[in-house]
């Protein structure tokens, strides 16, 4: 293109400064508050620094270490579930022609733009009769509402580029249905699972409403011990928690920084985080 | 029959969770759950809903929630991609600053604008400092306020890089080529955006502000950190009715779960018709 | 009516060590059609952009009418370019593509209109404004993109691979088409190609352009007759280089003494004919007789071609199969090399 004037330049530079500064700004008080012991109106940065909040986030008595392994241990089963039954499904849209194929899709689709709260009051006046409320296992089922879709939809991307040929040229070489799957599927699959399961994991890994409300106040995973910290005021735990809680995402960014073409399904996926 | 096999299991998770939940909600909204007991359905939760003026104050509020946040996040997000998709240097930099927030969840950004914008929050201690304020009461109410203003920022916050991530790939797969032939044809830098980069990139953002507009109708927990007590949030007073000690309350709280999915139905509709079909890759 | 001429236009981009393009220098005459040929990957579309003003030379200048024109804004250079990929606005109708240029420059729409139809009708597709470019054949496709690019009567159009993407039977009526619509509007023309033959069935003077730099720029029957070398003469197809050196019109070398046309580049180098150029047989005209034996026989269909070995040389020959019907390798036969047919490269 033509060469840019100066302003023109500048004032693309600019734009850019406001619109990063703008986007790391709220993470700013947060960071802060976590190392403040009293940070009063009208200090502009904290009078006393102090270690305490993080101290207490990881004592045993705080419950915050407890938190974040049941919160991992809950996405880690949402995500490989949604692995294991997001795949099949996958490879059948992927990859096949059928009837009733766009009212499948639509299915699919639905759970990613209708939100948790139209779906979950009804499922926990279900849930009670059956027992899940309240148990670790019910608040991991619900979670597959919001992580199955993406799961699926990213597979049905990988499948819709993949040659079944290969499969039959290994089949055609001896090789049983097990040892093609996992010789000759899996590797050509794998970066879509990858990808998918890390989209999986952070949507689930953000889940507030459902797990509020089938977990019944017994499961308090990190976003609702944050939520409560946040509410009762406890800004320099608050602080320290909300960091412990974004460290996840910030390096499942790292390691997919360049799958992350907004073309990917998986996408998607950051609009429920 | 194989892609029944295949698609069995995740179909059976999605029709009974999502589909049976709605389901659910929608029998007992109208009060009618045989297995308990309740066989003659009826509106009285739906008239309920529809006669209170807390609900329409809070429908209100909500819809003024998605629309101005989907709008000013859709603008935002043009301009910025515009940006991003020029080469200079330092983009990568820039460029996985704009995603890191795609990361960061709703929650901790809610709690990030309460610390910025609330009457003793960053910004507040700044004015004290620029001697524009003395006490946090003097400090305009941008949280917990009704017009929703930190809920609002918050959402534009986090969906400035969910749609300008969406338009950005949207952009580099037209290419450049098109807005060229346009300059060669005699169009102006601004005629070229109007007439042609912008109709090539409007189904894209359209599909991603549908999402945004859905997800901020119904998101629980920003509003229940950033607004006011009332009128509340949509899915605030949905919860709250839910949760109310008197049992009856339950089906109107359906009926609220119901005119949201409702909604989203026809934001599903808008996306399955401007989306160019991402399910098939 | 531009005459268009490109001084020492060189581009090097950002980080790159290497020019795409170095130092190109041509001269286009009014109403001419001009090919640049190349290799992808050549430099050839960095030209086009350059003088449409969609990128900026590092240095050099390109004039119009002696004017330099780097200053100008792409949308006030009146040049057009139309892309390889025709690059029809999928949103718009036929007709709104082909009126997009009116529109940008703020034409009444009745006015618009009328001239549209005029344009639709000249490309030949009169009945189809109100389709949308994905219901368009790709040949329909280039006809509005051309339409589209004329009807703002450009001083300069550039076309990327115009026949390219075309089926071979549609090639000639497009190259037909372009060249009528060129002449009746005497628009100067620009069209890059990687491909020979589309530059040589359309264009009046074609410039070779190998790794960035302009090798020939010729009329299109130069490049068969007289190359300047071995690379430009292998781009074209040529297989016989044989060492040798010319002394007047008199060559002597690898494969004994011949007689050269006039004009041919003297000293040492290499002697170069093209395969189906040459004649079976003595021809008692000429001097030029080689004899050679059958080292192998390819059957193409409509020719057969022949490698033939004369001493220690080989040399290739396209002939007519009814000719060579009972050869076989091991034969000796008699080939005439015609002087007109042969071409001295110095090294």
């Amino acid at each position: 293109m033509h060469q840019e004037p100066v302003l023109t330049r500048s004032f693309r530079v600019l734009t850019g400064i406001v619109l990063i500064t703008w986007l790391i700004l709220p993470l700013i008080p947060l960071a802060i508050w976590s190392f403040a012991k009293g940070w009063f109106f009208p200090d502009i940065l904290p009078k006393t620094w102090s270690l305490r909040a993080w101290e207490y986030a990881f004592s045993d008595t705080s419950g915050v270490i407890d938190s974040l392994w049941l919160t991992i241990g809950i996405s880690l089963a949402a995500t490989v579930l949604s692995i294991l039954v997001g795949v099949p499904a996958g490879r059948a849209l992927g990859m096949y022609k059928f009837r009733g194929k766009e009212a499948v899709e639509l299915m699919i689709l639905a759970p990613t733009i209708v939100p948790g709260i139209a779906v979950v009051l009804g499922i926990h006046s279900v849930f009670i009769s059956m027992g899940l409320n309240n148990t670790v296992f019910g608040v991991i089922l619900v979670h597959l509402i919001p992580t199955l879709p993406y799961m699926v939809l990213v597979m049905a991307g990988i499948f819709a580029n993949y040659d079944p040929a290969f499969e039959a040229q290994a089949r055609s070489l001896g090789a049983s249905a097990f040892k093609t799957f996992w010789y000759v599927t899996l590797p050509a699959i794998m970066p879509g699972i990858i990808v998918g399961g890390l989209f999986a994991f952070l949507v689930s890994w953000s889940q507030y409403i459902l797990t509020l409300l089938i977990g019944g106040g017994r499961v308090v995973t990190l976003p609702l011990l944050l939520f409560n910290f946040a509410t009762s005021g406890r800004n320099d735990i608050t602080g320290a928690i909300g960091m412990i809680y974004i460290l996840p995402g910030i390096i499942i960014l790292i390691l997919t920084a360049k799958h992350l073409s907004g073309r990917s399904g998986a996408v998607g996926g950051f609009g429920q985080i | 029959m194989k892609i029944f096999l295949l698609l069995l299991p995740a179909m059976s998770i999605i029709v009974l969770l999502f589909f049976g939940g709605l389901l659910i909600g929608l029998m007992r909204s109208f009060n009618y759950m045989p297995v308990i007991g309740l066989t003659d359905p009826d509106f009285s939760a739906y008239v309920a809903v529809f006669t209170d003026r807390e609900f329409y104050l809070s429908f209100m509020l909500t819809f003024h929630i998605a629309f101005t946040s989907t709008v000013i996040s859709s603008i935002l997000a043009i301009g910025a991609a515009l940006l991003l998709r020029r080469s200079f240097a330092g983009r990568a930099i820039v460029n996985f600053l704009f995603q890191l927030n795609l990361t960061v969840p709703h929650l901790v950004g809610a709690i990030g604008m309460l610390y910025l914008f609330s009457q003793s929050g960053s910004f507040a201690r700044l004015a004290a400092e620029w001697g524009m304020i003395t006490k946090p009461s003097d400090f305009p109410a941008l949280v917990f306020d009704p017009y929703a203003i930190g809920i609002i920022l918050q959402y534009v916050w986090k969906e400035i890089p969910f749609i300008g991530v969406i338009i950005l790939a949207n952009m580099q797969s037209i290419g450049e080529d098109y807005e060229s032939v346009a300059r060669s044809l005699g169009a102006s830098k601004w005629q070229t955006f109007r007439y042609v980069l912008l109709p090539l990139i409007f189904p894209g953002v359209l599909s991603a502000s549908v999402m945004v507009f859905a997800f901020t109708f119904g998101a629980y927990e920003i509003p229940a950190i950033l607004g006011a007590n009332f009128p509340a949030a949509l899915p605030v007073l949905a919860y709250r009715k839910y949760t109310d000690v008197d049992l009856a309350a339950r089906p109107e709280a359906m009926a609220m779960a119901i005119v949201i999915a409702i909604l989203s139905a026809v934001m599903i509709y808008f996306y399955v018709r401007y989306s160019r079909r991402r399910v098939r890759g | 009516m531009t005459h268009v001429s490109i001084k020492e236009l060189t581009k090097v981009y950002p980080g790159a060590t290497e020019p795409s393009l170095d130092r190109l220098s041509l001269e286009i005459p009014t109403g001419e059609l001009t090919a640049l040929l190349g290799p992808s990957g050549c430099g050839k579309t960095t030209t086009m952009k350059m003088i449409a003003g969609l990128l900026e030379p590092t240095s050099g200048d390109v004039t119009f009418d002696g004017r330099s024109v780097l200053r100008d804004k792409p949308e006030h250079r009146g040049v057009v370019m139309v892309f390889q990929n025709y690059l029809l606005f999928p949103y718009m109708s036929v007709a709104d593509n082909v009126g997009f240029g009116l529109k940008m420059r703020k034409i009444d729409p009745a006015e618009i209109k009328r001239r549209v139809g005029e344009m639709l009708e000249m490309v030949k597709l009169p009945d189809l404004g109100d389709r949308k470019p994905s219901a368009l054949s790709g040949g329909q496709q280039q006809r509005v993109a051309l339409a589209r690019a004329l009807i703002v009567q450009p001083n300069v159009l550039l076309l990327d691979e115009p026949l390219s993407n075309l089926d071979a039977h549609l090639r000639f009526e497009m190259r037909d088409l372009i060249r009528s619509l060129q002449q009746d509007m005497g628009i100067t023309t620009i069209f890059v190609t990687h491909d020979q033959e589309e530059a040589v069935v359309l264009a009046d003077r074609v410039a070779l352009i190998l790794d960035g730099k302009m090798k020939q720029y010729d009329a299109p029957d130069a490049f068969y007759k007289r190359p300047v070398d071995e690379a430009t003469a292998r781009f074209f197809g040529g297989h016989n280089f044989i060492e040798g050196s010319a002394t007047g019109t008199r060559y002597e070398g690898a494969i004994g003494t011949l007689q050269l046309p006039e004009g041919v580049p003297q000293g040492p180098g290499k002697l170069t004919f093209r395969p189906e150029n040459l004649a079976l047989g003595a021809d008692p005209s000429t001097p030029n007789t080689l004899t050679a034996t059958i080292k192998d026989k390819i059957y193409l269909g409509t020719q057969t071609r022949l490698k033939l070995s004369v001493g220690s040389q080989i040399i290739d020959i396209i002939t007519n199969p009814n000719q060579v019907e009972t050869a076989t390798p091991g034969q000796t036969l008699t080939v005439t090399l015609p002087p007109e047919a042969l071409w001295m490269l110095n090294s």
